[in-house]
């Protein structure tokens, strides 16, 4: 039944593989520098690669934003959002996979009277416009290194197009890798926690993860969408947007593939924050924002006067729709498949306000003044309890969203092999899993039961406060590592 | 991709080749006609036989090349220009060698005042082309001095205008048959031809020059 409801997700693959390759091998082909099947066997390997050994990075973003808990809803969404890919791929405008599964996921948020963290909107997008405007400037300060360097040379023509190509290969590989990392997370994201899939041991030393196993199954859809349809959108990006000579096509894509390996190295990230430097969110960003933002960078590098604006205004447009209407798609199939074919789109959760969740709220230090309308009442949406506390005008939206969090009954019950079944417990280590041990059949009613035991441990150690980059990433990291127990151990009547 | 640079290497040589044949043809042109009015016409028909045989050579290498560039899929983006560069040369020493064939089936009986203008008219036309291959191996090599080369080429080919235009004023003050005029100018404004052949060149280089800047 899992691998029925993953043909969405593979759609998705399928969809992206489509659209998203031609960011990155579009000006090469389009250039005529590289053949379609030699880009295309590049992209294929590099994505699954890519995929395989760094997606892991930025799925944790987009999982704050809506962490859909139905493998129907996981299923709809993920439909919804390649269909609306589909749409606009037809009409051969380049669309960004990442705003079409946030619009999909929001969709599912007001569908299921969750709460959309604003937040984690805000991150996402503001790194999706931070992501143009860098790769453009990146591209711009390339253009602006390589120009002399290539003057400088002397390099005969020919030579300097065998250097090109080689280039665009290399390149184009490493842009592969990153676009594989940073957008395998849109593809298979959601089915993350309900995959089945179980640890691979090849040799004594190397494992293939379950969930790396999910990813390396999207990434071969993926590969299905670059051999079947990426053709069609590389010349919109190679040609139509600003006429690109090979050399351009390389700094092109050099950019958009050091800013989509910035915005998906887990690697790089622990480097910065090594070096108390400031890091970067690891968000799913969009290759084709990333792409244009380059394009339009050494278009304005050379000054300006070749951008095809009608061409950049269809894209842009683009952006706004396509968000839009992954949202009315979304919503309108969540609303079919729910009620016409009766699939589970959402788990139902309740929420509850008893005496043990009442005391954890106040001990967090909200003033038990502003609950007086919910005490003592069970909730079945988040929506409901928002417009209950928000009347009283005592809280704001976040703290209400705690309080929500807290409220939330969630089932558990602590069975180490469950986590030895899924392979998850390769996630921590030897001590951590002794500690997790210790609680060895124990239930929870409620997520911060489970993380205030576990807590106390050194080994599950979380900073109160966390003032430094160091410290947020700590907490960060043991936050990821506890939401993957509470997936683990949640036990099946938790979810009625 | 060792294949595909063993073959970048190959045109690579074939071009200077080539342009070290249209290089050549000019030098020997000049030496030709110095030759003829100085009456070795034998050196000078030898000089034509060898003209001849670079104007093939170089035929044959110019087919070469553009085989290369379209089978191996090189420079995509430039191979049109490099390709009509290379055609309008080849056009240069095609002229050059109309000029002495002329010479050699019609053998023209010039007067000997008019010895002195008629290598000022050919030495400028020669310097043309040579300026004319400086300026296409800088187009491979070197953007920044093709502009420079072009300017020489512009330089010579109104030089050459202007002496001829001395020459031909000077066969029409003769007193000579005016059929022998007739003959005269024509070549001498066949000589004048090989230089505004190579300014036809260069019209051309320039444009492919901005094309290619970054």
């Amino acid at each position: 039944m899992f691998f029925f409801y993953l043909l969405s997700g593979l759609f998705l693959g399928w969809s992206l593989g489509a659209n998203d390759t031609g960011n990155i091998f579009g000006p090469a082909i389009e250039t005529r520098m590289l053949r379609f099947k030699s880009a295309a066997l590049i992209a294929s390997i590099f994505i699954t690669l890519g995929a395989v050994f760094e997606g892991s990075g930025p799925s944790g973003t987009l999982g704050k934003l809506g962490s859909v808990d139905a493998l129907g809803g996981a299923f709809t969404v993920a439909l919804a959002a390649a269909l609306t890919i589909f749409l606009i791929v037809r009409t051969r405008i380049p669309v960004s996979t990442s705003q079409t599964i946030v619009g999909s996921i929001i969709a599912w948020n007001v569908f299921s009277g969750r709460l959309t963290d604003y937040r984690s909107i805000l991150t996402i997008a503001s790194s999706w416009v931070v992501a143009f405007v860098l790769s453009g400037v990146i591209a711009a300060l390339l253009f602006f290194m390589v120009r002399p360097l290539v003057n400088r040379s002397k390099l005969h023509l020919l030579k300097q197009d065998l250097v090109v190509r080689y280039g665009l290969v290399v390149v184009g590989a490493f842009g592969a890798y990153s676009l594989g990392a940073n957008n395998i997370a849109n593809v298979v994201g959601v089915f993350v926690p309900v995959s089945p899939f179980k640890d691979i041991f090849i040799g004594s030393h190397f494992v293939l993860t379950g969930v790396q196993q999910l990813y390396l199954l999207g990434a071969l859809s993926i590969v299905v969408g670059i051999y079947t349809y990426s053709h069609k959108v590389m010349r919109t990006v190679g040609k139509d947007l600003f006429q690109l000579s090979p050399i351009t096509a390389l700094i092109a894509l050099l950019a958009e593939a050091i800013v989509l390996f910035l915005f998906a190295s887990k690697g790089l990230y622990n480097l910065l924050l090594s070096l108390g430097l400031p890091t970067i969110p690891l968000v799913p960003v969009s290759s084709t924002q990333v792409i244009v933002g380059a394009v339009v960078g050494i278009g304005l590098a050379k000054g300006g006067k070749n951008i095809r604006y009608n061409i950049l205004g269809k894209i842009s447009l683009a952006w706004v729709t396509a968000p839009v209407l992954a949202f009315l798609i979304s919503f309108a199939t969540l609303f079919v498949m729910q009620n016409v074919f009766e699939l589970k789109v959402q788990e139902e959760t309740s929420y509850i306000f008893d005496w043990h969740t009442i005391i954890k709220i106040v001990d967090d230090g909200f003033d038990s003044a502003a609950l007086s309308t919910v005490n003592g009442r069970v909730f079945s949406s988040e929506q409901d309890i928002y417009n209950e506390l928000s009347e009283e005008g005592l809280l704001s939206r976040d703290e209400i969203m705690k309080i929500i969090k807290i409220a939330e009954l969630y089932r558990l019950k602590v069975e180490m092999k469950k986590l030895t079944v899924s392979g998850m417990n390769r996630r921590f280590d030897s001590q951590e899993l002794q500690v997790l041990s210790k609680y060895e059949g124990k239930s929870y009613r409620h997520k911060w039961q489970l993380k205030k035991q576990l807590i106390q441990h050194d080994e599950f150690k979380r900073y109160a406060v966390a003032r430094t980059e160091r410290e947020k990433n700590h907490n960060r990291m043991l936050d990821g590592k506890l939401e993957v127990l509470y997936r683990s151990f949640r036990t099946v009547e938790g979810k009625k | 991709m060792a294949l595909l640079l063993k073959t970048t290497r190959f045109v690579e040589s074939q071009i200077d080749n080539f342009l070290d044949m249209v290089s050549d043809s000019a030098t020997t042109f000049q030496l030709a006609i110095q030759d003829y009015l100085a009456g070795r016409i034998d050196q000078f028909e030898e000089r034509l036989t060898s003209i001849r045989e670079l104007e093939h050579r170089a035929d044959d290498l110019r087919v070469s090349i553009e085989r290369f560039l379209y089978e191996r899929t090189l420079i995509p983006e430039n191979r049109g220009d490099v390709l009509a560069i290379l055609e309008n040369t080849d056009e240069v020493i095609d002229n050059i060698k109309d000029s002495l064939v002329q010479f050699s089936i019609e053998m023209p009986e010039i007067p000997p005042e008019l010895n002195d203008l008629w290598i000022q008219t050919t030495k400028a036309s020669v310097a043309a082309v040579e300026q004319l291959v400086f300026a296409v191996r800088s187009f491979f090599r070197d953007l920044s001095a093709v502009n420079n080369y072009i300017h020489k080429v512009y330089f010579f080919e109104r030089e050459a205008d202007q002496i001829g235009e001395k020459l031909r004023r000077q066969i029409f003050a003769l007193d000579i048959e005016l059929s022998r005029k007739s003959q005269l100018r024509f070549f001498a404004i066949h000589i004048e031809m090989i230089s505004d052949a190579a300014q036809d060149v260069c019209d051309r280089l320039a444009i492919y020059t901005i094309k290619r800047q970054l």
